[in-house]
């Protein structure tokens, strides 16, 4: 039950990046490599999908847990706060609202990449519980465990 | 609570809804909101008729944008009306407050909560300041400017009706009419869709502001999307924390006390 909805998270925020990537690539403004010859905080964050299809590779064999991507998606959720509504952004709000006529196309461009925020901080903190809780239980089990050895 | 208590005194984190059981069902959750929708609308217009017949303002547009200056006070009563509407459902299923807040959580949860909470709520602030200076340009926001109380009043505004409001507002759409809801639908995403749209609607009617001669409905309209965003977080981190609401009001105590603050020291320009 866990596992579906920490894919179904990871899938619908892999989604909504993608979706955002589009947003700058019709604004075509705020863009870098490979669309220009600019290394910027666009080509840094390309980085996302390489490291989304290896953490679900990892995590289907086992090797990663929910921790894994809660650092992933909290991570995630700074990076893009810090670009887009940091007090040093360097794409903030009127890059998005300013570039589309009619106005309401911004407006759904932002509303999407608020939603895509907050859905990054919300699979964080659901991904962060999972990660406590499996912590609580594995210390729950490891006495247990030991007393049975011991007899 | 249908959390089990496993070996090791930890919840085992599977919780159900806390009120699908209820007695009093989905009746009880269109009891709730129709108290609160009622309260607002009723404190509100029947302040104004009083300041008419005192003959303290002329028209009752007048009177309602007089009244507005207080809704920061008399949303207590509201809450208070909310709570006792919620302890009556309690007494009639059988059920105890506690059980609406989720599964137990500690002090330190709730403190980790809250602030996964707090920073979880950036996005809403920031897409409710763009929608504000859209509309309003560099003003404040109306519901906050239009607050002018006295120093009394400006004192229990920050430190209970904030407290009230975390008691009964949270508690009412997510711990009572939700899983209401969810029990009748068996829809957990659209019983969460319909208690968003209800409780951002509840919004537009307060403060009730007058522009030329009629109801602010611009305004009203303005209350709800700027609102919209940070219900649908709250309502989304109610689930991501195992249904546990004590996280959910500790932040909005901050967020609201902080915001009641502000304007009691006039910092909100």
């Amino acid at each position: 039950m866990h596992r579906a909805i920490l894919y179904r998270l990871t899938y619908l925020a892999a989604a909504m990046s993608l979706g955002h990537h589009l947003d700058h690539l019709i604004r075509h403004n705020a863009v870098g490599w490979p669309l220009t010859d600019q290394v910027n905080a666009f080509t840094m964050s390309l980085v996302v999908y390489p490291v989304i299809a290896t953490g679900l590779l990892a995590y289907r064999a086992g090797r990663v847990g929910p921790g894994f991507w809660a650092l992933v998606s909290g991570g995630g959720a700074v990076f893009v706060s810090a670009v887009h509504f940091g007090p040093a952004a360097v794409e903030p709000p009127e890059l998005i609202l300013g570039h589309y006529q009619p106005p309401i196309l911004g407006w759904l461009a932002f509303g999407w990449l608020v939603s895509f925020v907050a859905v990054l901080a919300i699979t964080s903190v659901y991904e962060t519980r999972q990660w406590a809780e499996q912590r609580q239980t594995r210390r729950a089990a490891r006495p247990a465990t030991g007393a049975e050895t011991a007899r | 609570m249908t959390a089990t208590t496993p070996a090791g005194g930890q919840p085992a984190v599977r919780p159900q809804p806390s009120g699908a059981a209820a007695a009093t069902g989905l009746g009880g959750a269109v009891l709730l909101v129709g108290t609160r929708i009622g309260l607002w609308l009723g404190v509100q217009l029947g302040l104004a008729g009083l300041l008419v017949l005192a003959g303290v303002t002329a028209t009752g547009g007048q009177a309602l944008d007089r009244v507005a200056g207080w809704w920061m006070v008399y949303g207590a009563l509201v809450d208070l009306g909310t709570l006792g509407v919620i302890a009556w459902l309690l007494g009639r299923d059988g059920s105890a407050y506690r059980r609406l807040l989720g599964p137990p959580t500690t002090a330190w949860q709730v403190t980790l909560g809250a602030g996964g909470v707090l920073a979880a709520s950036v996005p809403a602030v920031v897409f409710s300041a763009e929608l504000t200076s859209a509309i309003y340009g560099d003003a404040t926001a109306p519901m906050l400017a239009v607050v002018d109380v006295p120093p009394l009043a400006s004192i229990f505004s920050v430190l209970v009706v904030p407290l009230l409001a975390e008691l009964a507002e949270p508690v009412a759409y997510l711990g009572v009419v939700l899983p209401r809801l969810e029990a009748r639908l068996g829809r957990p995403w659209l019983a969460a869709t319909i208690v968003v749209l209800v409780w951002a609607a509840e919004h537009a009617l307060f403060p009730l502001l007058v522009s030329g001669g009629r109801l602010d409905l611009e305004f009203a309209a303005y209350r709800v999307g700027s609102v919209l965003p940070y219900l649908a977080t709250w309502t989304a981190l109610y689930y991501a924390l195992g249904r546990r609401l004590l996280p959910i009001m500790a932040a909005r105590w901050v967020f609201n006390g902080g915001t009641a603050l502000a304007l009691a020291l006039g910092l909100v320009e």
